[in-house]
């Protein structure tokens, strides 16, 4: 305690590191809890705070990140044919995933803290998630520049323009993806990006049954090329870094539920609207209808990112509704756009990002209905219309 | 008449209940009034240093209606007068003689009671030093004399942490009790409403006439006086409803029945850093040195006149608040732990499950008063909801004071509030954001511009 006082003085007020107080701050709160005491009513506090809240995101996203570490590397050893042994899988998807992390960290890190500095206000745990998220959401194969660009611009436009943690609109992880998405789409969609190989060719299951034409039958489409549910629910299949696995999201999301850091309504809102969406799809499916059509809609839950993004991208506080009726028709429209993006959308065989990029914009509008009720609500009840409790 | 389940809001339980004993403190040589107490009020000082007093003289008066009179608990000799910054008055400090003479003013029979006049009632409550009891809503202010409060709220439930327990100082004061219901019941023509918990014992509470009884259940806080207005008669834009404790109802119904103002104050001694846990039968204005025997090896400790979620850090040598019934003396924290954000956390108490005392069996809790983390942008917003029952949107009534939208306030329902309603939020808020301060200060500049 006594060293940090001793290595903080230069950055006090006054003294030649003062603008890099930010950073000092953050290191030592890092370290040690802050050690305020309240000033007025209420004397006490709760003890959690946002740091553990924060933290507690990245753990719940632990074992996404395990299985798409080992995932990486077992879809190298895969496409190689060569046989496939536990601590190999890890050492090369180690190799290909660390890089990427390191690199979302180091520059959106680096970005946190330029704001913090130049706005004068403490650096915010919430980057520890953004960093994270974003590397998760990338395929193995993206050139590390891009990772640094992307992230660049999620922190920055996504978040830091609206103010920071807490004022952003929409989620800066899926803003970064975006970006990098549009502007670099070779490198991030087709077939090629998701086995860490060059020139290696293996489509997702989504753009699988995209591609599969009219008519037939979707399970088929994808036990042909080696697709089975258990395998996709387990995540072995390619795609993006951490989303594959949906058993991964699940075990996070447990977590998430029982230590009430996620929204369950929002959760549940959306895997009942991509239910619902895929549902009458798939009622309506026949010989002249896309083959898509005819995917049971249980097997859209553990395809492609919506597990990830219904778990840990669509319960972001701060860029979905906040009302509790909001937060329902938030994550059920969520559902029902990302089927609808996947299913009849030909440009984009995956529609999660998009759909929670969508709904981010449409949040507040949500809440202000609700809100709109509320008001309206109080002013009958007020004038003895309505008899409550 | 009707009983009230409230689901949403939380009970902190903490260590150091006062035990159900009361003790006669003796009569402090010294008591403190402290004009700052008393919102709503503009006060001019009527007395000067080294003036002789008596139990009921008027010390204060407002400036704008002046027949609201705040008088002296205690006789004896005006000694100091305190004033701060722009000579606002801060504390004005009377030695006591101890013989505690009072002025006598006219007593009533408790029939005489039933067929005063509205004027009548008003006139006697102001005199005998009673109206800064009452208070009104919106703004919590003391009460206008002129205006008609659609109706009348007396809050006999506590639920705050280590609250006082109303029934038990209640116990063989139903006459005095009942008096008072009546004089209240000659201020308005709209109803009395006696608000008490669910299991209420009291016959004060439990056969009292004249009145409509509503009993209510669940955590805090399900006692406080917006949550049974909310509930009972919700008010809008251009209402007024009066709202009392029940303490305060027994001193007016002693100054109607017995002529005297009632000086005294009972007081729960709480929290795990006073070593008296009792019941204290005291005087208004009492100074906390004299309430409260300290633990010797507990380290610093905050002085709270009130509880831990709306009282004031009045401080060791400070004195009890006017509507305080409760002192609670907690250890101050400032201690830095070593990784905090990522301790299992044995014995932290959060109503969020990220600890693993949630997870254990429930132990009354230690807190004190450390912040336990930064100040941030509101990310978490879920759990205000969770802690409100009133029908508001408390998220988003933060924002609107924030961005200082008046009207938008307003339809929010921020007239039914009061700051000690959120207390819960501002404990809650992993943000750490003040949010029955923001509240307040949305309360304040609403004031000032109707």
């Amino acid at each position: 305690m006594k060293f940090l006082e001793k290595f903080g003085e230069p950055f006090q007020k006054g003294k030649p590191l003062e603008k890099l107080y930010p950073l000092y701050e953050a290191l030592d709160t890092f370290i040690l809890t802050p050690g305020k005491v309240t000033k007025k009513a209420p004397h006490v506090r709760d003890a959690v705070d946002l740091k553990r809240v924060m933290s507690f995101v990245v753990i719940a996203l632990l074992p996404s990140i395990a299985m798409g570490i080992y995932n990486t590397g077992y879809q190298i050893l895969l496409a190689k044919g060569l046989s496939i042994e536990f601590w190999q899988c890890i050492g090369l998807g180690l190799s290909k995933v660390l890089p990427i992390i390191v690199v979302s960290y180091a520059a959106g890190g680096f970005w946190e803290v330029v704001f913090a500095v130049l706005r004068k206000h403490e650096i915010n745990e919430g980057f520890l998630v953004t960093g994270i998220l974003y590397a998760l959401i990338l395929p193995p194969t993206m050139p590390l520049w891009q990772v640094a660009v992307g992230i660049t611009f999620g922190v920055v436009i996504g978040k830091e323009i609206f103010g920071g943690t807490g004022y952003n609109v929409f989620n800066p992880a899926l803003v970064a993806r975006a970006f990098v998405f549009f502007a670099y789409p070779a490198q991030i969609s087709g077939s090629q990006v998701w086995v860490a190989i060059d020139g290696f060719t293996r489509a997702t299951p989504l753009a699988v049954v995209a591609d599969a034409g009219k008519g037939g039958s979707a399970i088929d489409a994808l036990s042909h090329v080696g697709y089975t549910f258990q395998n996709m629910f387990y995540g072995f299949i390619p795609g993006s870094i951490g989303e594959t696995s949906a058993l991964a999201c699940l075990i996070g999301l447990g977590f998430l539920l029982i230590t009430r850091v996620a929204s369950w309504r929002t959760v549940t809102g959306c895997v009942l609207g991509l239910l619902a969406m895929s549902s009458v799809f798939y009622l309506m499916r026949g010989p002249e209808t896309l083959t898509f059509f005819a995917l049971p809609p249980h097997w859209h839950l553990v395809m492609g990112g919506f597990a990830f993004g219904a778990v840990f991208m669509a319960t972001d506080p701060v860029s979905s509704a906040a009302t509790n009726i909001g937060r329902w028709i938030y994550g059920f429209l969520i559902g029902v756009l990302t089927v609808l993006i996947r299913v009849i959308n030909p440009a984009y065989p995956e529609g999660v990002m998009l759909a929670i990029l969508f709904m981010n914009i449409f949040a507040p509008l949500i809440d202000y209905f609700v809100v709109e009720a509320n008001i309206k609500k109080r002013m009958k009840r007020a004038k003895g219309q309505v008899k409550i409790a | 008449m009707g009983v009230f389940t409230v689901r949403q809001g939380r009970d902190i339980k903490i260590k150091g209940a006062a035990s159900k004993e009361l003790v006669n403190s003796p009569l402090p040589s010294r008591i403190a009034l402290k004009p700052t107490d008393l919102r709503g009020l503009k006060s001019r000082i009527l007395v000067r240093e080294n003036d002789v007093v008596k139990v009921g003289t008027p010390i204060l008066i407002d400036k704008l209606r002046p027949e609201i009179k705040v008088v002296s608990p205690v006789s004896g000799k005006i000694s100091l007068i305190e004033r701060g910054d722009k000579r606002v008055l801060l504390r004005i400090v009377i030695d006591c003689d101890g013989r505690q003479e009072p002025i006598v003013f006219r007593q009533f029979s408790p029939n005489e009671i039933k067929s005063l006049s509205d004027q009548d009632t008003k006139v006697h409550l102001l005199e005998g030093g009673c109206w800064p009891f009452i208070r009104q809503r919106p703004f919590s202010k003391i009460a206008n004399p002129s205006d008609h409060p659609k109706s009348i709220f007396v809050q006999a439930i506590n639920t705050e942490p280590l609250a006082p327990d109303i029934d038990f100082i209640l116990k063989n004061k139903e006459q005095l009790f009942q008096a008072g219901l009546d004089v209240l019941k000659c201020l308005t023509n709209g109803n009395v409403h006696l608000c008490m918990a669910k299991d209420a014992e009291s016959k004060a509470l439990t056969q009292a006439q004249n009145v409509l009884t509503h009993q209510f259940s669940g955590p805090h806080p399900c006692g406080n006086v917006s949550t049974h207005i909310h509930f009972i008669d919700p008010i809008k834009k251009g209402d007024i409803v009066w709202y009392l404790h029940a303490l305060d109802v027994l001193r007016i119904g002693h100054l109607f029945l017995n002529g005297t103002f009632l000086p005294e104050k009972y007081v729960a001694v709480t929290g795990e850093g006073a070593k008296n846990r009792v019941y204290l039968k005291t005087i208004i204005g009492a100074p906390l040195r004299n309430l409260v025997e300290p633990e010797n090896n507990k380290g610093p400790a905050r002085y709270i006149s009130g509880n831990i979620l709306s009282g004031t850090n009045v401080g060791m040598d400070g004195s009890l608040s006017l509507y305080d019934s409760q002192v609670t003396v907690i250890p101050e924290g400032g201690r830095r732990t070593f990784l905090g954000w990522l301790t299992p956390g044995f014995c932290s108490y959060s109503f969020t499950k990220t600890f693993v005392s949630s997870f254990l069996p429930k132990t009354e809790a230690s807190l004190d008063t450390d912040t336990h983390g930064s100040n941030r942008a509101i990310v978490l917003n879920e759990i205000y909801d969770e802690l409100v029952p009133l029908d508001i949107m408390t998220y988003f009534l933060v924002k609107a004071v924030l961005a200082g939208e008046i009207e938008e306030t307003e339809k929010l329902g921020i007239l039914e509030c009061d700051e000690e309603d959120f207390a819960l939020c501002s404990f809650a808020c992993p943000s750490k954001v003040d949010v029955s301060g923001i509240i307040r200060s949305g309360l304040d500049l609403l004031e000032k511009e109707s």
